[in-house]
């Protein structure tokens, strides 16, 4: 069984790209990594809730709508952030703070828009590896497969009993998601992900400490 | 022992002996031995006792649905011996049988004849009803299954949600030819074998038979399907959705897999059909299957000396597997007009068999091959109501289902190439229909890749139909004998089911229990028709059948469990909680501190100094747009259209019925930008109702409403220190009373934290501020809390103290001081519902409940005698004298502020008046009387505190 | 389990959803009569056959809308329909 004390954040160490304002994570084995069975095979999990996470809420009639230029169910890359159209219009920014502040001081805001910074209210992982998708396929009912779920695409679903936002966000050709969920169920989640590896990965965290 | 030499398709390992008990004694057998296998080369005959009437049994189908094979095995019950593969030190022993298998007393006490006939659970042990105590203790004797042990550890079950193209049911050559042409055809299949491998009946067929099983067997693994053996297909749902128990996974003990076929494929073969005859459960009655699978697969003899009755080429071939296996054996052919009539023999084993023309013969093992049943189970379950067809003797699938498609054995009959060739087209039907699935739901999709090309049109069925070969319609001979063997039940029991009036098929099936065992009707449903119809002086395809429900074979509680998933919820404090003695309660998911070891102490302190508690469950949503006031007095049933910024007010939420649905306290952070406060547990619910408004009713309103009760950690402030607390903490704020009064709220910087908001509001009664602090800083402004009030007295209180404060201060909660039932006027609150807005939600309720008199009326009350006890949550208040109930306590706790109890209940109105009397009713039964009280206040009723 | 296909999301299981049921008129709260505005409240045609009925996305995009089901054979016979969209019903 994993450690149930909670340290502070390792995983912002291994991801200076962000400089976030979340000053302490609540997930114990941030990071965690979790040691391939089969060789090609790694798996691994890590607590980026650090990422900056800003929704922004434009009807189809504003500017700013067309400026996030995302449709539902689909995401892209703009200057360092990933903006995801997780729902019909409402997008949420992912990426380093710098980087997003960037793009939400060119949103036009005329309008009904609405910017609320989510940075603090939802846990972001990323699970990667080759059966990223079979470790999913063991929490939630959706269609991991590459025709129903392709790089880039933007669905939210309940994960383990928790509705989650979740992009396939592929890292150099390695399959990736980022799952994210409202705070308070960090952890739970987090080690709910971990107990669903067994199949794949054996052992205990070699890094569980951070 | 009757272990055989060698046999070409055996599948033990004879170099890996394996040693287990049975019963205590010990045995052995081999790796690759069922329990069944191994007892039977072992000499074992006698496995089993009748559920009723606790007659010997014997293995008699030998697989998956024997009736007579459930065993215990360890803490493990009901586990099916013919097919559970034996492990080292595994303790088997025979399940329910008192004193022991060998002698069960209850057999000889004729107990079981006279009482247990059919329809027993509705005639006998009804009168007189006080017995039934004693008849429940003598009917849990007859209880089939195993015992329970409840130290049994968790045990891991897992769980898969899967989306294939093709789910195949059934790894007989037709499930595997048709597997693989699917998969040939492209598509992604799930090959579900319900056995330890892929193959079916030419496992124990002849070497053509075996070569065949294995070249398919590879071909299908080179075409990338996917297997899954020991593995079960229990149902078919709506569109498709397909559960499958997997019982080989390498981690968990089973899982259950949810697999959203895009097509299904039916292709569980044929299940062998009892006869039935007098003694036809005696031991050493068995099928030709049976037969066949003990000696070519186990090379186990069942017998030396055998009768077989036969009416098909298998009995044919189970006589010839017994000759070549050195038993004696006398071939009774059914094709030729013979027939059996009755077993004869002891307790252990059947010695004799009579046979129609008068003849007796001597044997120790009597074979039926009498016919078949097609197991249609999943087709009834996609609405199919298959038909019975004369010249086979079984029914046959009759309506074309586009997404279930049956191949093998239910299709039809022929030679292996023809029934190979139907499995393929099968398969690739399956496949251009999956197609066509996979299209419409890709381009239906908004997250999936873009389809290419025009939608494919629905494949037709353009199969050849199989022959069907005529097969003689054996059921039931001369005599009565066993149907059901799993329930105990016989043909005679049915013949006078129908007799008393229980002439149709589902009431026969309810009343006799035939059918509705641990073999769920695979070998007695068409014997059970087949009674019925001759009774009745009917065709079988008059009679008709039972629809085939889910499960196809039993479930384990486990495996329906699966893994379980009970999400938790924590603040960013939660840490600390854990560091610092807090005992937990569960509210909802969220796992909150109910105290720190001393409620009242927190209590007290509060009162007298300042506490801190963490209130983030709190529910908080992010109200922006111009349109927010409107939905605010949509929403709430007080006026919202001129709330100035840095105020907050306090409202009660309706649903359309005018029933209490949540309360809490909105403030005004901007010009168009609020900040709503629900309860914990209201928290998705209200923010669903306020969608449902904006997106049903009111699309032209502009309002972006955002849960953020995550984003920030709350902190709520009590107690006449707190302003003196949070000035040396907020400094950026001027806390004067004249510039943050009560009901007002401000941004501000908190302990050098940015983006903070704080209101002034007191659900203690107390002076008070409410934090909210950005998540991820929620931790350290709690503990700059605790450091920058040490001298002031400062300590965390908890859910118990705070729920004592405001019960001292009268504030109800909904769910707990209201129910399903409470209207708004009912609280008190009267002058919170603006009947002159134009609309609002639950309006029409709201002023027709304002003239109601009856209404129920919630009071404060407090005991007037007694002083110290304390009434008990939900005692009912009752008129004096008499069991009338007139109301209920909704909360009470000891007030550590007043030291005398103090309560919330709700009365009827003409009980409601100050200073009335009230009869309260302990849960002990003791009465004590109480008074209503004048103001919902306990404690400071005049609010002196709170404004400060 | 059902497959319900949201407008928005694309076809989804029913557990994803909530059944908010029977699409019904919202009478006008100031002159309802009692007996209108409780027929509304509680009370359901419940057809054997075709009905319109609300769902919410609760998992996926949060939207509420309607379509028809023939409540016999499970089919949607029509393309669902954001509620919004119909604006106020009569």
């Amino acid at each position: 069984m994993l450690t149930s004390t909670r340290t502070e954040c390792g995983s912002v160490a291994e991801l200076p790209a962000f400089e976030s304002p979340v000053s302490r994570s609540f997930v114990s084995d941030a990071g965690a990594s979790m040691e391939p069975r089969r060789p090609g095979a790694a798996l691994t999990l890590h607590d980026v809730s650090v990422t900056t996470k800003i929704i922004v809420r434009a009807g189809p009639e504003t500017v700013a709508g067309h400026q996030m230029d995302t449709p539902f169910g689909a995401s892209r890359t703009e200057d360092g952030a990933l903006v995801v159209g997780q729902r019909p219009d409402e997008w949420i920014i992912l990426g380093p703070a710098a980087a997003s502040r960037a793009l939400i001081d060119g949103l036009d805001r005329s309008g009904h828009v609405s910017v609320i910074d989510h940075t603090h209210s939802r846990a972001l992982f990323r699970l990667t590896g080759d059966e990223a998708a079979s470790v999913l396929e063991k929490l939630c009912s959706l269609d991991w497969n590459d025709h129903m779920t392709p790089d880039g695409a933007a669905v939210s679903a309940s994960v383990a009993k928790v509705t989650c936002d979740i992009v396939r966000n592929d890292l150099d050709g390695t399959r990736s998601y980022l799952i994210s969920c409202d705070r308070s169920y960090g952890q739970y989640l987090f080690d709910a992900i971990l107990d669903a590896r067994h199949e794949f990965g054996v052992g205990a965290p070699a890094d569980a400490a951070g | 022992m009757t272990r055989l030499p060698p046999q070409p398709g055996e599948v033990i390992d004879r170099s890996r002996p394996v040693d287990f008990t049975w019963n205590g004694r010990a045995m052995s057998g081999f790796a690759g031995d069922t329990i069944a296998s191994a007892l039977t080369a072992g000499g074992v005959r006698v496995v089993s006792r009748s559920m009723k009437y606790r007659r010997p049994r014997g293995y008699m189908s030998n697989d998956y649905w024997d009736p007579n094979g459930l065993v215990q095995v360890g803490d493990d019950p009901n586990v099916r011996s013919a097919h559970r593969l034996i492990e080292p030190d595994m303790a088997v022993e025979a399940q329910n049988v008192w004193p022991s298998l060998e002698h069960d007393l209850r057999a000889v006490t004729g107990l079981a004849s006279r009482f247990l006939t059919a329809g027993f659970y509705y005639k006998t042990f009804m009168r007189p009803m006080w017995l039934w105590p004693t008849y429940e203790k003598v009917l849990s004797t007859f209880s089939p299954g195993g015992r329970i042990d409840l130290d049994t550890p968790h045990r891991y079950h897992d769980k898969r949600y899967t989306h294939p193209d093709v789910v195949v049911a059934g790894g007989g050559p037709a499930g595997m030819a048709a597997a693989l042409a699917a998969a040939e055809a492209g598509a992604m299949v799930l090959l579900v074998e319900h056995g330890h491998r892929l193959g079916g009946h030419l496992l124990w067929g002849d070497d053509h038979d075996r070569t065949l099983a294995a070249e398919l067997a590879a071909a299908v693994e080179a075409a990338g399907v996917e297997v899954l053996v020991d593995s079960t297909v229990t149902g078919r749902y709506e569109d498709n959705w397909t559960a499958i128990v997997q019982r080989n996974h390498p981690v968990a003990v089973e899982r259950l897999i949810k697999a959203r076929a895009k097509i299904l494929v039916a292709a569980p073969g044929l299940i062998e059909r009892p006869y039935v005859f007098d003694g036809n459960d005696k031991p050493g009655v068995m099928l030709s299957g049976a037969v066949r699978r003990f000696v070519n697969m186990h090379a186990v003899r069942p017998g030396s000396n055998a009768v077989v009755f036969t009416a098909n080429s298998d009995g044919d071939a189970a006589a010839a597997d017994l000759k070549r296996a050195g038993a004696k054996v006398t071939v009774v052919d059914a094709r030729r007009g013979e027939g059996i009539v009755r077993a004869l023999g002891g307790s252990k084993s059947v010695r004799a068999v009579e046979l129609a023309d008068g003849r007796r013969l001597d044997c120790d093992l009597l074979v039926t091959a009498a016919g078949w049943t097609a197991p249609t189970s999943l087709l009834n379950m996609a609405c199919d109501r298959p038909v019975y067809d004369e010249a086979t003797a079984r029914f046959f699938p009759s309506v074309p289902i586009g997404n279930v498609l049956a191949t093998g054995g239910l299709a039809g009959d022929g030679s292996p190439d023809e029934l190979i060739d139907h499995a393929r087209a099968t398969g690739r039907l399956a496949a251009a229909r999956a197609r066509a699935v996979s299209h419409r739901l890709q381009a239906a999709t908004a997250r999936a890749r873009p389809v290419d090309g025009e939608a494919p049109g629905w494949p037709p069925d353009i199969r050849p139909a199989l022959p069907r070969v005529p097969h003689p319609a054996l059921f039931r001979s001369t005599t009565h004998g066993v149907v059901d063997f799993s329930e105990d039940v016989s043909s005679k029991d049915m013949v006078g089911a129908a007799t008393e009036g229980y002439d149709s098929v589902e009431l026969l099936k309810r009343y006799t229990t035939a059918t509705m065992g641990p073999s769920q009707g695979k070998l007695e449903t068409v014997n059970t028709v087949a009674v019925l119809a001759e009774a009745r002086g009917q065709t079988i395809a008059e009679v008709g059948t039972t629809v085939w429900r889910p499960p196809y074979a039993p479930v384990t509680m486990g495996a329906l469990g699966g893994r379980l998933f009970e999400p938790q919820r924590v603040s960013s404090i939660h840490p600390w909680h854990q560091a610092n003695g807090a005992t937990f309660m569960l509210a909802g998911q969220w796992i909150r501190p109910d105290h720190y070891g001393d409620p009242a102490g927190e209590v007290r302190n509060t009162r007298q100094n300042v506490g801190i508690m963490d209130v983030t469950p709190l529910g908080k949503l992010d109200l922006r747009g111009p349109d927010v006031p409107k939905l605010l007095s949509h929403l709430y049933t007080n006026k919202w259209m001129k709330l100035a910024v840095g105020s907050v007010r306090y409202g009660i939420m309706c649903a359309e019925d005018g029933v209490i649905l949540d309360d809490g306290v909105t403030g005004r952070l901007g010009d168009q930008h609020y900040m709503m406060t629900t309860t914990s547990s209201g928290a998705a619910t209200v923010w669903e109702w306020a969608e449902n408004w904006l997106q049903t009713e009111h699309p032209d309103w502009r309002v972006h409403v955002t849960p953020v009760t995550s984003g920030y950690t709350s902190i709520n402030v009590a107690g006449p220190e707190s302003r003196t607390l949070m000035r040396r903490l907020a400094g950026d704020v001027d806390l004067d009373p004249e510039a943050f009064r009560y009901m007002q709220v401000r941004t501000a910087t908190v302990a050098g934290i940015r983006d903070c908001f704080m209101w002034r509001i007191g659900f203690t009664g107390e002076l008070s501020f409410e934090l909210h602090v950005p998540a991820g800083h929620g931790l350290a402004v709690w503990e700059a809390l605790l450091e920058a009030g040490e001298d002031l007295g400062v300590r965390p209180f908890g859910v118990e103290a705070q729920r004592i404060m405001r019960l001292e201060k009268g504030h109800f909660i909904v769910g707990q001081d209201t129910d399903g039932l409470t209207k708004a006027p009912a609280v008190g609150l009267r002058h919170l519902i603006k009947l002159d807005k134009h609309d609002f939600a639950g309006k029409p309720e709201l002023a027709w409940a304002l003239e109601d008199p009856s209404a129920p009326v919630l009071v404060a009350i407090q005991p007037t005698h007694h002083g110290r006890v304390v009434p008990d949550e939900a005692a009912q208040i009752v008129r004096p004298g008499t069991n009338e109930i007139i109301g209920r306590i909704t909360s009470s706790r000891m007030s550590p502020s007043l030291h005398r109890p103090v309560c919330l209940g709700q009365v009827l109105p003409e009980v409601s008046d100050p200073g009335t009397e009230l009869t309260v009713v302990m849960l002990d039964g003791r009465r004590i009387t109480a008074r209503v009280m004048e103001h919902h206040a306990h404690f400071d009723p005049d609010g002196v505190r709170v404004r400060g | 389990m059902l497959i319900v296909p949201c407008p928005n999301c694309g076809p989804r299981n029913a557990a994803d959803l909530r059944y908010v049921g029977e699409s019904r008129p919202r009478p006008d709260p100031n002159s309802a009569s009692a007996k209108e505005w409780r027929a509304y409240l509680y009370e359901r045609a419940n057809p054997a056959g075709l009905l319109r009925e609300t769902w919410y996305c609760r998992s996926g995009c949060r939207r509420y809308f309607t379509l028809e089901r023939d409540t016999v054979t499970n089919e949607f016979t029509n393309p669902p329909t954001p509620v919004a969209k119909l604006g106020k019903r009569p």
